[in-house]
């Protein structure tokens, strides 16, 4: 399986800042988060990037990829129809190829200073078929992700075969139709944010929202499709695979997200260190003036 | 190897099914003591979670039923008080030790086989219940909810369409709406948890979905039957559960996880369960400190709460159609819907949510602390279906413990299986009503387990013929032939139904089915009972051409018969009649209020509750500051006034509403007539005063019953009584008879009392309650002791006269059966004596409910039943502050509110009353009195005992009997050196009463001279009112007064009781034995002549060890 175009998505309206925030990098090296993540895209041997966006962000997008610039293809999400159709905008750029997948508003740390991405590819092109990224997440977190069902494939390590996709599912359907062997009680294989997948998704997101009635949070006609419906349907389809990784996903969206994703990258990073000194600093200050008196 | 053990073990069906009974009642005790070792050794090393259980009941029935009495058993032994405490706080492992130590010690007694029998038994049941559990928590989709355990963890989310407000300011409202279900051939108890999980293949159901409405006399009031019961979920501008049960009418609002998990704090309980077994507030977050708001703001957002309200649609308790179960499973699905734990928020659900919700509504009755059968819940499911067990496979949480699964499977019936010709004359045939009673089923339920795993011999066969009966009717079904289903389900009923459970009819039903065949005929198809037992939710099969006028006849036949039997059988509600219809949706789900809709809708008001709610929640908005309420709150209220004038279902609230909040006019009626009954009773108010007084002061109560600590009371020796266990002399037999023969006897029963333990309060005449079908007829108490009466006149010659001692409780009631001639009819002369000494009942003081809780024996239950306990044991202790400690009890029916002031009365009033003047003035050779409690059914005047009081020359000889653990209350002691019975509440310790080894039954042989002559009185002194009041005072004050507490029930809704604990006053005989001038003897008689029946629950054991066949024998019945 060839694997040579990318697509990220970062056209939700209310979170189009996101990709143009600045953060050092585990390399040191201040970067816009979108430049992180197609630097991470390149580093799996994917050239081809198209950015999904809300229509009037391209230049700004662009300025802050610095030489990257001339890899990417902006293509506007016109309608604000939730984040399958955001996928689906992508369906000409993406042609028959087989295509990696990020979202806009998630960074991605291997505790071993790989690239996360690239680990995906690796593994779609040697199974020659779709691969999802997951994680062992506790049941606690489900209403945050999209979770997959499946036997672990054997011989492989952390490879499962995918055989039932659920978005956001409640612990009580997770308990029923997405166990997975290996995992401690509990824990269930959510999406880590990263995914290659074969046109085929694109075929069955057409077909999904010419046919969905799920609104959305404004009301919209199928705006409440997920992604996780397609992929559902992929599993019945053809060969889908989930790779387990290790690494942390860190959404920048929620509170103290990007803090904490500045934190962890330099955690991992060559400023460790430094990160873990002003860490122990700010702590240090805090409990000496607690147990002063007030001036 | 053992033969038991080897009946238990064997893997052929026939050697298995083989019953305990066949071999234990020829084995020698010497062979049973050794099975027993066997038995308790596979008890404890094998695993087989079923093997183990059914060598418990082995051993729990051949210490109940077959080692006592056999030659080797002693009748006398002593209980250790250790293992009767062990056993009491469910320690039955440490229990089983203890008494077996002993009896290695002390060797084989039929008192230690009593501890060693209710050992094994509860032991069994707990083995049962804990696999129920384990089983219940482990399918997969309930796990989750024992993990999590902060707030912060919770992982579910209101779904969106909830969240969002209306424009009118009101939140959108999800109703569910479930039928209830019909227990269509009687299944004969199969669907018990234990007996699917062991027996699969027999667990089988016919169940069908109904709606329902009350048939109504007046056309306009008419209804379409419509699902019973309803649950509505909404999410409220306030962090708060705000529950409302409309049917129950309680609501609360709550801010705490304590008060979730606090069942029996108010009537809010079940939707406390299905909130938890939702996982709305998921189990393992027992005991979470944080504030019940951090996790709605989880689940609904920041200072927001949810709003759950159930409601029933005129369905009363007890109507044996699994309303409460139904009710809890339409509240657990409204909740998995809202929280995205179903695929739909509206419409049906799928066959796996439907298993999910049936599992999570067991797990709901157990946090509840009540169970039903896995039957229940089918009102979830639509139509008729085939309910069977299956054997556990692979996979299954099951697999290797047990047999069959928990869960059972379902099979809908399509039209091609049951048409709808047939769905349709079933619904034209079948008249469904209530009868009114309202009993609990738990006991029959234990009682079916026990039975089937013992496998006895006539049980087990009726088993077999009603799975048989079920295929015949399945059979009728798919043919159309709905006649032949009658005669089947009447035919069951009869037969198969009774022959497990004799208690499962009762002399009510039987008269309706009398008088339904005498008024309809070869048009009336037969009777079908509903479940559980009789006399509730029952159904009658008719000719469709009479189903109209059957209804009507029904209603008559059912009220006729409900008043000529309510003084003697516990009624709980008038009797209906049901229009009923079957449900083809099964449990299904709309939203009121979509975005944008605000005005009314063909289904009722957009996103407004019923209107029932608003009666019930109004009266407290209303008194409230307006600033205080919500906004959500005011734009009801403006909506709710805006739409009740042209919506005459919340028009009818307002009249209500004011009504409901100053409701004065019933209590003072029924304060009047309660002043009424007092005055007619002479009711001495002084004296009550001085009671109240005392009992505030601390003066009296609980704890002042018993004697000084100081006391020496010790076991008396074998030779201070006469032991007839196994007969007496022969001459003694002579002289009875001979005094018998000469008319100098006659027979006391003492009938004033209420039994508060028979009915649990209820109020009923105990002493004419048809408890038992004895040669071939439900027999009352009376009935039984004056065809023993009868019996033992005709044996000697001389019809014997017999007194029946009444109160203001029992003498109409009494006196209008014994008037009736309602299976009496006496040789000899039968007199009513009167008694009218009434105490008012009191609300008990906080000091002596927490004594009782503390200090009194009282069996810890199963832990989650011991936790709802112990809420409703705090729930008590507020009511009686809130009521004011030591204050008049007013609040029931007058006759709840009074009470006999104990047994110690009944025998001055048949002084007092002129009575015995009478009786002596016509039988001037009348010497002896035999008085005896009624619930002692064995007691007769037996010549050899007569004798032996004759030859004793004392006042007074009492019959004891040989205690067993069940015993408890008093009994024959040495108190400071001197013998004489001594009650249970007046000794210093518990344990005391485990040294001795005589129990009292309260059967007393008195001569009527010496008697008098104690009293200071003779014979002659009777015609002076005056003297004999004066010398009964004296007596009177030298007898001590308990006090004790009272459960009664209070009535109110449809059906439902409460049961609360009142205080009285009472003087109790016993106590006579302690004047030396009594020189009262003592005789210790067989147990079957001595026991007395306290509780229904008794029954079953009394039929089966014998007891009923030795009355029957002293009986000779006029019939």
């Amino acid at each position: 399986m060839e694997i040579t175009k990318a697509v990220i998505t970062a056209a939700r309206r209310t979170q189009r800042s996101l990709p143009l925030q600045t953060i050092i990098d585990s390399d040191g090296v201040e970067k816009s988060v979108l430049r992180i993540l197609v630097e991470e895209v390149i580093d799996a041997g994917v050239d081809e990037i198209c950015v999904i966006v809300y229509p009037g962000d391209e230049t700004a997008y662009a300025a802050t990829v610095g030489e990257h610039a001339g890899r990417l293809q902006f293509v506007q999400q016109e309608e604000q129809l939730g984040y399958a159709h955001a996928v689906y905008c992508a369906r000409e750029f993406v042609g028959r190829d087989s295509f990696l997948h990020l979202v806009g508003d998630h960074l991605y740390v291997r505790p071993d200073g790989g690239r996360c991405a690239a680990r995906v590819v690796e593994a779609a092109r040697s199974h020659n078929s779709s691969v999802s990224a997951v994680q062992a997440t506790r049941e606690t977190l489900l209403p945050y992700f999209g979770a997959v069902g499946g036997h672990r494939l054997p011989g492989q390590t952390g490879l499962y075969q995918v055989e039932t996709v659920v978005e956001k599912p409640t612990p009580t359907e997770a308990e029923q139709r997405l166990a997975a062997s290996g995992l401690r009680a509990g824990h269930y294989l959510c999406f880590f944010g990263i995914h290659v997948l074969t046109a085929t998704v694109m075929d069955l997101l057409g077909g999904l929202l010419s046919s969905t009635a799920a609104a959305g949070a404004d009301g919209s006609p199928g705006a409440g499709l997920s992604l996780s419906a397609a992929l559902n349907l992929l599993a019945q389809r053809e060969q889908y695979l989930a790779l387990e990784q290790r690494g942390m996903r860190l959404d920048i969206g929620v509170k103290y997200g990007l803090l904490t994703a500045q934190i962890a990258l330099a955690l991992n990073g060559q400023d460790r260190d430094e990160m873990l000194t002003r860490l122990l600093e700010l702590l240090m200050t805090r409990s000496m003036q607690e147990g002063e008196e007030p001036i | 190897m053992s033969t038991l053990v080897g009946i238990i073990t064997a893997a052929d069906e026939d050697t298995r099914n083989r019953s305990l009974e066949q071999f234990a009642r020829s084995a020698s005790a010497e062979t049973l003591l050794r099975e027993c070792e066997a038995l308790d050794r596979l008890r404890r090393e094998n695993e087989n979670l079923y093997e183990q259980v059914r060598a418990l009941f082995f051993l729990h029935s051949i210490h109940r039923y077959h080692l006592p009495g056999k030659p080797g058993i002693a009748g006398r032994g002593v209980i250790p008080f250790r293992g009767y405490e062990e056993l009491r706080n469910r320690r039955f492992e440490e229990a089983i030790e203890t008494f077996l130590r002993h009896q290695a010690q002390a060797g084989p007694s039929d008192a230690l086989s009593s501890g060693l029998s209710a050992a094994y038994r509860q032991l069994g049941f707990q083995t049962l219940a804990d696999q129920v559990r384990r089983s219940v928590r482990s399918i997969a989709g309930n796990q989750w909810m024992f993990r999590i355990g902060h707030p912060s963890d919770h992982p579910l989310r209101v779904h969106r369409r909830l969240l969002r407000p209306l424009e009118n300011g009101l939140f959108p409202i999800l109703r569910e709406t479930t039928p209830v279900r019909m227990d269509l051939t009687h299944c004969g108890w199969s669907d018990i948890f234990f007996l699917g999980m062991d027996f699969p293949e027999g667990a089988r159901v016919l169940n069908v979905s109904i709606d329902l409405s009350v048939e109504s006399a007046d056309p306009t009031q008419a209804q379409a039957p419509r699902p019973p019961v309803e649950g509505y979920l909404r999410v409220i501008d306030r962090p708060v559960l705000r529950l409302a049960s409309v049917d129950l009418q309680a609501s609360a609002e709550i801010t705490t996880f304590a008060e979730v998990f606090d069942f029996a704090r108010d009537h809010l309980g079940l939707l406390k369960a299905a909130l938890i077994a939702a996982g709305i507030v998921p189990p393992g977050m027992e005991g979470a400190h944080q504030p019940l708001s951090d996790l709605l703001s989880q689940l609904v957002g920041s200072g927001q709460g949810i709003e759950l309200v159930s409601k029933v649609n005129d369905i009363p308790k007890g109507s044996r159609l699994a309303v409460s179960t139904s009710l809890l499973a339409c509240l657990i699905t409204v909740c998995m819907r809202a929280t995205g734990q179903a695929g739909s928020l509206t419409g049906g659900l799928s066959e796996v949510e439907r298993r999910l919700v049936a599992a999570r509504a067991i797990l709901g009755e157990w946090l509840g602390g009540s169970g039903g059968g896995w039957q229940d819940s089918g009102g979830v499911w639509p139509g008729i279906k085939l309910i069977e067990g299956r054997l556990s496979a692979e996979g299954d949480p099951e697999f290797g413990v047990s047999r069959g699964r928990l869960l059972p499977g379902h099979h809908l019936f399509g039209e091609d299986e049951i048409s709808e010709e047939t769905r349709q004359a079933l619904q034209a045939s079948l008249v469904l009503v209530h009868g009114g009673m309202a009993q609990d089923v738990g006991p029959i339920l234990e009682m079916v387990t026990e039975k089937y795993l013992l496998r006895s011999e006539e049980e087990w066969m009726g088993r077999q013929q009603a799975i048989g009966a079920l295929d015949e009717i399945l059979g009728y079904l798919k043919a159309g032939n709905i006649k032949a289903i009658g005669e089947a389900t009447e035919r069951n009923f009869k037969g198969p139904i009774q022959t497990i459970i004799p208690w499962a009819g009762n002399l009510y039903t039987d008269r309706l089915i009398q008088q339904a065949r005498a008024a309809f005929g070869e048009h009336f198809w037969g009777f079908w009972m509903l479940g559980g037992m009789s006399g509730g939710g029952m159904g009658f099969l008719f000719d469709p051409r009479h189903k109209s006028s059957a209804k009507v006849r029904l209603q008559e036949i059912m009220d006729k018969t409900k008043a000529r039997m309510e003084q003697s059988v516990p009624f709980a509600m008038q009797p209906v009649v049901y229009d009923f219809a079957i449900d083809e949706r099964g449990s299904w789900a709309e939203l009121h209020g979509r975005a944008g809709e605000t005005e009314r809708r063909a289904d009722g008001p957009a996103a407004l509750m019923p209107g029932d709610y608003y009666r019930l929640t109004f009266p407290d908005i209303l008194r409230r500051d307006p600033w205080l309420l919500s906004s959500a709150q005011r734009a009801e209220l403006e909506i709710f006034s805006a739409l009740s004038a042209g919506d005459p279902a919340l028009g009818d609230v307002l009249p209500s509403l004011f009504q409901r909040m100053l409701p004065q006019k019933q209590e003072e009626e029924s304060q009047d007539s309660l002043s009424a009954m007092l005055a007619a009773n002479a009711f001495d108010r002084e004296q009550h005063e001085q009671i109240r007084g005392d009992l505030r002061s601390g003066r009296i109560g609980l704890a002042q019953n018993r004697l000084p600590t100081r006391s020496l009371i010790e076991e008396v020796a074998p030779e201070e009584l006469v032991d007839a266990t196994a007969g007496l002399p022969e001459r003694f037999d002579e002289i009875g008879r001979a005094a018998l023969k000469a008319g100098e006897v006659a027979v006391v029963t003492l009938a004033g009392g209420a039994g508060s333990r028979w009915s649990q309060g209820a109020g009923v005449v105990k002493a004419l309650n048809p408890f038992a079908r004895l040669a071939g007829r439900h027999r009352n108490f009376i009935e039984i002791h004056l065809a023993k009466s009868r019996r033992s006149g005709r044996l000697c010659g001389t019809p014997l006269p017999h007194v029946i001692t009444t109160s203001y409780l029992t003498h109409r009631a009494i006196a209008d059966a014994l008037g009736d001639g309602d299976g009496c009819g006496p040789d000899g002369p039968l007199l009513l004596s009167p008694g009218n000494s009434v105490g008012l009942r009191m609300v008990p003081m906080v000091r002596d409910l927490r004594f009782d809780w503390e200090e009194s024996s009282r069996q810890v239950l199963d832990i989650q039943a011991e936790k709802v306990r112990e809420s409703q044991h705090n729930a008590l202790i507020n009511w009686a502050r809130s009521q004011g400690e030591g204050s008049d009890y007013v609040d029931n029916l007058p006759d709840q509110c009074i009470h006999p002031v104990g047994h110690w009365y009944e025998l001055p009033h048949l002084l007092r009353n002129g009575v015995l003047r009478g009786l002596l003035e016509e039988r001037p050779q009348l010497q002896y009195l035999m008085m005896h409690n009624i619930d002692t059914v064995g007691a007769n005047v037996d010549p050899g005992l007569l004798g032996l009081h004759i030859s004793a020359q004392g006042a007074m000889t009492a019959e004891v009997i040989h205690r067993r653990l069940e015993d408890r209350g008093g009994g024959l002691a040495r108190v400071d050196g001197s013998v004489r019975l001594v009650e249970g509440m007046a000794l210093p310790r518990e344990e005391i009463e485990f040294r001795l080894t005589y129990y009292n039954t309260n059967t007393f042989w008195i001569h009527i001279d010496r008697l008098l002559a104690a009293l200071g009185l003779e014979r002659a002194a009777l015609e002076d009112e005056e003297t004999v009041a004066e010398a009964l005072a004296r007596m009177a004050a030298r007898m001590p007064t308990y006090v004790t507490l009272k459960e009664v029930k209070k009535r109110w809704g449809r059906g439902q009781e409460d049961i609360f604990p009142v205080t009285q006053f009472e003087k109790l005989w016993g106590d006579m034995t302690a004047l030396p001038e009594m020189d009262c003897g003592y005789v210790v008689v067989p147990r079957m002549r001595g026991q007395q029946l306290k509780e229904m629950a008794q029954l079953d054991g009394w039929l089966r060890d014998g007891s009923a066949a030795y009355v029957e024998d002293l009986c000779d019945w006029p019939d």
